[in-house]
Formats: structure tokens, C-alpha cells, sequence
């Protein structure tokens, strides 16, 4: 028994030091000086973070690919939320058909998918190839299975239609029903599969790449170009770009966890406490630091 | 003076009817029971009368007003479901509150405290659903629908869901409140002893129609047809010709014969005081022995078909598992159909 469980310890350390040694790898040589001929950095420096954080293209990327997510994710949820309500709650017959709808990306490589959308919106009545909106279209649709999802199983696991069947016969209209008793409860659901969402945009690089390349260059593009010039610097971009998402990652973890903890809490109360919790915590660091 | 009319009310779905022809009244006060099986169209009925199914054909009318057109929250009825439907992200007191804050009512505090006294809720009104009992959840869901003052009150199943104990509790209580508020009552149930425990007027359904409706006295006596017989006390149910053959007489007429299992006497073969003037006799064996509590139940193989014998669990009843025995079937209880 003891000696089976070791194995398995054993295989799980094994594992993860073939996970981690990439990242600790691209780490050490993100702040090494000099490394040649050792095991490990001859020197270290913060100066490929200095030289990142100095480059106002840098930053660009990182602007645009923030304006990119966050209009692909807003459009996304303030499309899909009530497209997804309405078809569960009142057109259940439509499900099937919304849900293979919502499925059609994955069977899509970007690659064909990319050469489609430019041949599409190259000319006639939209031409917008080369340009943002071509990619914010194309993320709205890479990203619409995890939105999907997400929000219908949060209706499912709510039981919205009886909710809102309860609603309306104490007199509330559907979108008061909406409002104050679904949206409320599956917030936490929306917020998840929000999160999943921008994680997954950020390391996006094919549509990005070859819808609008270095037209409008998000962070992956600046990335690829750094490869070329700098070793040292891309491992900083990486590393950067990886605590992004591990912060992301961690959240929607965190929100996933308590999700299970609590089940039907207030979603509301639960994301103001969650909130409530990192700000005290902030001004906690804040005063001992007084 | 009817309260609650639902006039030759028609409803299916692709082709399949699930509500034929359905006409019934209710006075107002009343507490009616819609009794049937699964898939016989008793619940479709009653979120029909609430709002929440479209009829096909007919009328539904509530104190005189044609309500089948309007919308659910237009009805003034107030509706229980069978798993609560409470607002998970909502306390006891928001939830029993929710109606009447949509309907902007003033009061709202004392007439949910008054609701939440009533209900036996006392204390509990910052609590959660995922913080109550079953039982509890159900009180909230009665109070939210109660306090809107609603001119039916519509329960889909409420009970099913509790543990034997809690439902006898609630059944009490339900009624108790139903009598207090004077309210006109519709329920939904398979449970035959729940509607004859708790109903003034029990309406029996099977495929989309009702097939009978009275007092619980009423069903229980006197059956109208074999599936009321068999669905409402477990019933014998026995063809005519067999039963002649039985009986040995040829005086019966009529397609098949509806005894109660209770109203039937075993008699240990040998003994000599058969009544024959108000019996018939019929021998059997006794195939098997059951108990469910208070009652024993006999299996008694005749020449023709099984018969059920129900007796109360006391020491002198007790029949030996392949005993010879006399069923002794009183004449006047024997109901034809």
C-alpha cells in the first residue's frame, strides 16, 4: 500500500517537473546575464524586464490586444446572454440547433477559417479584411463554444425556466424575471466562461496573425517578432504574458471553487465578497506597510 | 355558484392530445384534487390554468372573468411547484416578498411577517433556500404564493418530494391554512391517499379526460369505471363470466365486478357458519401474505383469478401462507361495471 502510493507520488513529481522545467527555464534565462556553459545563470539581471517595460510597442500590443478581448468577450456576452436565455427558457426546440451552432468552431481550423474570412471580406458591402473588426469577429466565434457552455449549463444547473415561471405569476414582466432572479444567479457562470474567454484570446496567434499580422499588432504578433532579435527578451514577454494568465487562471479558479462551496448563494453577494475580500486584503498590506 | 370554470378545455402537442374536451367547476373555498397517473395531463391542466401552457380550445374563467388569454401574472392565481422554484439568491423574507414588491403593494414588511407567522417560519426569514429543510422550503414557497392574495391557489405536486412524516405534517397544515384563508384550492397529486386525506372534491383523470369526480367517499365507493376501480383502492377486479363461474350463478349481469379488498372475509375451510343469504362463497388458497403496517393482505389463488383480502394486523386474522380458505364476498358490496 505504502510502497504503491509512493510510485504514485513518484509519477506525479516526474510530471510536474516535465511541466515546470520549461517555465523555470524560460524564467532563469528571462533574468540570466550570462549563460553558456553552465547548469544555471553565471549572472542574472532584471534588465530584459527593464527593456520590455520601456518599449512603447510593448505596451501598444498590449493595449490593443486588451481592446481586441474586451470587445470580442462584451459583444460575445451581451449577445449570447440573452440568445442563450431566450432559446432555453422559450424556444427549447431550438436548442440542438444553437448548440451545434456553437460547436462549428472547433470543427473549423483557424487556417481555413482565415483564408475564408478574407476572401469573404476582402470586397462587397463589408470590407473589413485587415482590419480589427475582421478579428473581433473571428474571436466572437472562437470563443462562442466556452460562452455557450458555460451560460447553459448555469441556466440548466438554476432550473431558469421554473425560476422564471415562478416570477411571472408573482407578477414580475420576463425581463424583470430575467433581471432580478437568473442573470443574479448565473453571474458567477458568465464570469467563468468570461474568464476562460480572455485567457484563451490572449494566447491566440493564428487569426490574429494572419487576418491583420503586424497591421495591428497584438501582443502574440510582438511576441513572434521578438523571437527573431532577442532570446532573453521573449523570455520575458512569455513570462509576463504567463502570470497574466496564471492571475486569470487563479480568479477563475478561485470563483469555480467557491461555486462548489456554496451552490446557491447569493452570486451577487458572492462575487461583492470575493471583491470586498482583495480589497481588505490590499489595504491590509497597505497599513502593515505603514 | 361556480367559482373556478374550466370549460371544454382542449390541449396537445404535435399531434398528441393531452387535454380532451375537459370541462369542470369548482364553488369557491374549495379544495379540488386532480388524482391521476403520470402523462394523464393533470399538471398540464392546472399550468394551463395558471398561464404558463397556451390551450388550444375552450375557456378558462375565475370568478366570472375570462382569464384564458391573459398572461400569467395578469391571473390572479398563485401557484406551489413540486421543487419549490424558490429564488436561490434570495432570503426567506425577499422571497416570500418578491410578488409583492413587483407589484409595488405597500405593507410589504407586515404582510410578509404576518405570512411567515402563519407558515411557522418564525426566525428564519434571513435564511437561505440551500439553508432549509425540505419542509421548510416548501412553508416559503406556500407563503410567497399565499401572500399576493391570490383568488386560486394552484399546488403542483407539493408534497411529493418530502419524507412520509414531513408530508403527513404538511398535509395537516396545509389544510389547516387552505380552511383559515377560505381559499379556493386546485392539487395536483398521484397520491390517492393524499387526495382522499385532504380533498372536498376529487377529480379523477386518465388520458387527457376526467374519468370521475365527487367527495373521496364518493370515488372510493362507488367507482365508476374499472380504471377509477383499480387506481383508487386497489380494487378486485374481476370479468363477469368468470366471476359467474365462481359464484356459481348466472343472475349477475354487466362486463366485469369491483370488490374492495377490505370489505372480502376469509373463512378456514371446515368452519360451518357460511352466511350464503348475503355472500357469495369462493374457495382459494392463500398464495401469499403481505403487511404494510396496520393492514395484512392476502393473496387468494381461485379457480379463476387472484383476489386481494385486506385485514387489520391483529393476532386473530392471521392465515397460514397455503391455508385452504372460503372468501366470503358480501352480495351488496360487489359494485358492477
Amino acid at each position: 500500500m505504502k510502497s504503491s502510493l509512493t510510485i504514485h507520488k513518484v509519477i506525479v513529481g516526474l510530471l510536474v517537473i516535465y511541466l515546470l522545467i520549461p517555465l523555470v527555464g524560460t524564467f532563469l534565462f528571462s533574468i540570466a546575464g550570462k549563460w553558456d556553459h553552465t547548469i544555471l545563470p553565471e549572472s542574472y539581471t532584471m534588465k530584459w524586464y527593464i527593456e520590455l517595460f520601456q518599449d512603447e510597442r510593448f505596451y501598444d500590443a498590449f493595449r490593443r490586444t486588451l481592446f481586441l478581448i474586451v470587445m470580442s468577450v462584451g459583444l460575445s456576452v451581451v449577445i449570447m446572454l440573452p440568445t442563450i436565455f431566450i432559446i432555453t427558457v422559450y424556444f427549447s426546440k431550438w436548442e440542438g440547433l444553437l448548440q451545434a451552432v456553437a460547436m462549428l468552431p472547433y470543427g473549423i481550423p483557424p487556417i481555413v477559417g482565415a483564408v475564408g474570412l478574407i476572401k469573404v471580406y476582402s470586397d462587397g458591402p463589408i470590407q473589413i479584411a485587415g482590419t480589427p473588426w475582421i478579428l473581433i469577429g473571428a474571436y466572437f466565434i472562437t470563443i462562442l463554444p466556452f460562452m455557450y457552455q458555460g451560460i447553459r449549463n448555469s441556466l440548466r444547473t438554476l432550473n431558469a425556466v421554473q425560476l422564471v415561471d415562478a416570477a411571472e405569476l408573482l407578477g414580475a414582466t420576463k425581463f424583470q424575471a430575467f433581471r432580478t432572479v437568473v442573470f443574479p444567479n448565473i453571474i458567477s457562470g458568465i464570469l467563468v466562461s468570461t474568464l476562460l474567454s480572455v485567457a484563451l484570446l490572449f494566447s491566440e496567434f493564428a487569426f490574429a496573425n494572419l487576418l491583420v499580422g503586424g497591421r495591428f499588432e497584438t501582443l502574440q504578433i510582438y511576441l513572434a517578432d521578438k523571437l527573431n532579435s532577442s532570446g532573453h527578451l521573449t523570455s520575458a514577454i512569455v513570462i509576463t504574458y504567463y502570470s497574466m494568465i496564471l492571475l486569470l487562471t487563479g480568479t477563475v479558479l478561485k470563483l469555480t471553487f467557491r461555486n462548489e462551496k456554496y451552490p446557491v448563494v447569493s452570486n451577487k453577494k458572492r462575487i461583492l465578497s470575493f471583491f470586498r475580500k482583495q480589497y481588505s486584503h490590499k489595504n491590509t498590506t497597505l497599513e502593515g506597510e505603514k | 355558484m361556480s367559482y373556478v370554470t374550466i370549460d371544454q378545455v382542449t390541449k396537445g402537442y404535435e399531434n398528441q392530445v393531452v387535454l380532451n374536451d375537459i370541462s369542470l367547476v369548482l364553488k369557491k373555498g374549495e379544495f379540488a384534487t386532480l388524482l391521476g397517473q403520470s402523462g394523464c395531463g393533470k399538471s398540464t391542466l392546472l399550468r394551463s390554468i395558471a398561464g404558463l401552457e397556451d390551450v388550444d380550445l375552450g375557456r378558462i374563467l375565475i370568478d366570472g372573468k375570462d382569464i384564458t388569454n391573459l398572461s400569467p401574472r395578469q391571473r390572479e392565481v398563485g401557484m406551489v411547484f413540486q421543487s419549490y422554484a424558490l429564488f436561490p439568491n434570495m432570503n426567506v423574507f425577499d422571497n416570500i416578498a418578491y410578488g409583492l414588491k413587483m407589484k409595488k403593494i405597500k405593507n410589504i414588511k407586515s404582510r410578509v411577517k404576518k405570512m411567515i407567522e402563519m407558515v411557522d417560519l418564525i426566525g428564519k426569514e434571513e435564511s437561505y433556500p440551500h439553508q432549509l429543510s425540505g419542509g421548510q422550503q416548501q412553508r416559503v414557497a406556500l407563503a410567497r404564493a399565499l401572500v399576493m392574495e391570490p383568488k386560486v391557489l394552484l399546488l403542483d405536486e407539493p408534497l411529493s418530494a418530502l419524507d412520509a412524516k414531513i408530508r403527513k405534517n404538511l398535509q395537516k397544515e396545509l389544510k389547516r391554512i387552505q380552511k383559515e384563508l377560505d381559499i379556493t384550492t386546485i392539487f395536483v397529486t398521484h397520491d390517492q391517499e393524499e387526495a382522499m386525506t385532504m380533498s372536498d372534491r376529487i377529480f379523477v383523470m386518465n388520458k387527457g379526460q376526467v374519468v370521475q369526480s365527487g367527495s373521496p367517499s364518493e370515488i372510493y365507493t362507488s367507482p365508476v369505471n374499472t380504471f377509477v376501480a383499480k387506481f383508487i383502492g386497489n380494487y378486485n377486479v374481476c370479468n363477469m363470466e368468470a366471476f359467474r363461474k365462481l359464484v356459481r350463478s348466472t343472475e349477475l349481469k354487466g362486463n366485469e365486478v369491483a370488490i374492495r379488498p377490505e370489505v372480502l372475509q376469509l373463512v378456514s375451510v371446515g368452519e360451518d357458519s357460511l352466511d350464503l343469504q348475503e355472500n357469495w362463497v369462493i374457495k382459494g388458497i392463500i398464495k401469499d401474505v403481505s403487511m404494510t403496517g396496520n393492514v395484512l393482505r392476502y393473496e387468494v389463488e381461485t379457480e379463476e383469478s387472484v383476489f386481494l383480502v385486506d385485514y387489520l394486523h391483529h393476532r386473530g386474522n392471521m392465515f397460514e401462507q397455503g391455508a385452504r380458505v372460503h372468501i366470503l364476498v358480501p352480495k351488496k358490496e360487489c359494485i358492477i361495471l
